[in-house]
């Protein structure tokens, strides 16, 4: 399937002129890179201009492809035909469903490994590639299927350059954490002169989810829990990432007690735990009935939270 | 044409000293280089024999970052580890503040 991409000004993402020496490529690079850093980086926007900034510099900072891409800005195309990448643009990835490719090159190392290396004779093991496949984390216990979308330039029957698509549909093991590589041979770049491809790794990321957190193969879920339920104990269910679970609340509970299910966070032979924090929520006293619980309760309750400290 | 693969972890099947460098876009004495100074750490048994290193995820993700750094901000070795080392702290605290639900 052929595919062609929109034109972009890399040299105007750079902020730098079209005659600039590699060295006011780098330069322009370094200063708005460390300003869109994500880890840094307070600008709403930081994650999407670390992505345009890495892919402007990924062709303007190789002098191969910047060569390819002025050769295109000066033989400017019939109105209305795409911009078509020149060759050894190096792939790129998106995952469906939803074929969202935020979730690529995000961070502003997951661009790396596209250099080109001196390799002896006229054979050449292709590039290793590296992309990112989100998943839910509900897709780790059990495993789960993406199809990852791979964008390669090639030279059709006229010499143009047209983006080829090949789909591949991957299966990522049960047990996965947040982070880990998966491995997949051969689907990398291809090789030149007969000889292998290269390997294609993909970086596991969790979809957020306001309802759990991890770390590790521990899983950490806040439950929410009546005033009654925490001052009485007893069962509630909780939907967990693995299903439904009876958990038996103890009596005098208060909201930040953490509740361990043992092996119930990712599996593995030595699986994560789940941490349930407990979060009691008031019911809201917007009737007479409830207002006068209320009433009652602070009438007949010798209770005073700040007691300790000395109010 | 859809391919149907299968992921391999590389926590189940680890990186030799040569698949990591391939993956780095790097030599392998860049490597070597990085884990004599430690700066890098391998899952081996012995630091003479290079044909027993190992590498996993972790390893292969901060190879990369060490490598990027380097390159785009001609760094040494040195400074380049600092910065990787504080990112990777930044990262984990933010993990941190995720889990205590503060952010």
């Amino acid at each position: 399937m052929e595919r062609t991409v929109e034109y972009k000004d890399y040299y105007k993402e750079l902020g730098v002129a079209k005659t600039a020496t590699e060295a006011e490529i780098k330069k322009a690079y370094r200063k708005l890179v460390r300003k869109y850093h994500p880890d840094v980086s307070k600008e709403p926007d930081a994650d999407q201009r670390t992505k345009e900034l890495n892919e402007a510099y990924g062709v303007l900072g190789d002098a191969e492809k910047r060569a390819a891409y002025d050769e295109l800005g000066r033989n400017p195309r019939p109105q209305g035909e795409q911009f078509r990448p020149p060759p050894d643009w190096g792939s790129s990835y998106e995952s469906s469903p939803g074929m969202d490719d935020s979730d690529f090159f995000a961070d502003l190392f997951a661009h790396v490994g596209g250099r080109r290396r001196a390799g002896g004779g006229f054979q050449m093991q292709g590039e290793d590639s590296h992309a990112a496949v989100t998943i839910d984390l509900q897709d780790s216990y059990q495993g789960a299927r993406r199809h990852i979308v791979m964008r390669v330039p090639q030279a059709d029957e006229q010499g143009r350059v047209v983006t080829r698509e090949r789909t591949l549909e991957v299966t990522i093991p049960k047990g996965v954490t947040e982070g880990q590589q998966l491995r997949m041979k051969g689907q990398g770049q291809p090789g030149s002169g007969g000889a292998p491809a290269g390997d294609l790794y993909l970086e596991i990321r969790f979809q957020p989810d306001a309802r759990f957190r991890t770390e590790g193969r521990d899983v950490f879920q806040t439950v929410p829990v009546t005033p009654w339920e925490a001052a009485l104990g007893g069962a509630i269910d909780v939907q967990t990432p693995s299903g439904t679970v009876s958990v038996t609340v103890p009596a005098g509970s208060q909201t930040g007690r953490k509740l361990r299910l043992k092996g119930r966070g990712i599996p593995a032979a030595q699986p994560g735990d789940l941490y349930l924090l407990l979060e009691v929520v008031l019911p809201p006293a917007n009737d007479a009935k409830a207002r006068e619980l209320y009433e009652t309760m602070a009438r007949e309750m010798a209770f005073n939270p700040r007691q300790k400290t000395g109010a | 044409m859809t391919n149907n693969l299968i992921g391999v972890l590389l926590e189940d099947s680890a990186l030799s000293l040569q698949e990591l460098a391939r993956a780095c876009a790097v030599e392998p004495d860049w490597v070597v280089r990085h884990v004599e100074t430690g700066v890098l750490l391998q899952d081996g048994p012995a630091p003479g024999q290079l044909e027993a290193w190992r590498f996993t995820s972790v390893d292969l993700v901060r190879a990369r970052r060490l490598r990027e750094v380097e390159t785009v901000f001609d760094a040494n070795a040195e400074l380049a580890a600092l910065v990787v080392d504080l990112s990777e702290e930044v990262a984990r605290l933010r993990r941190r503040l995720q889990v205590l639900g503060a952010e």
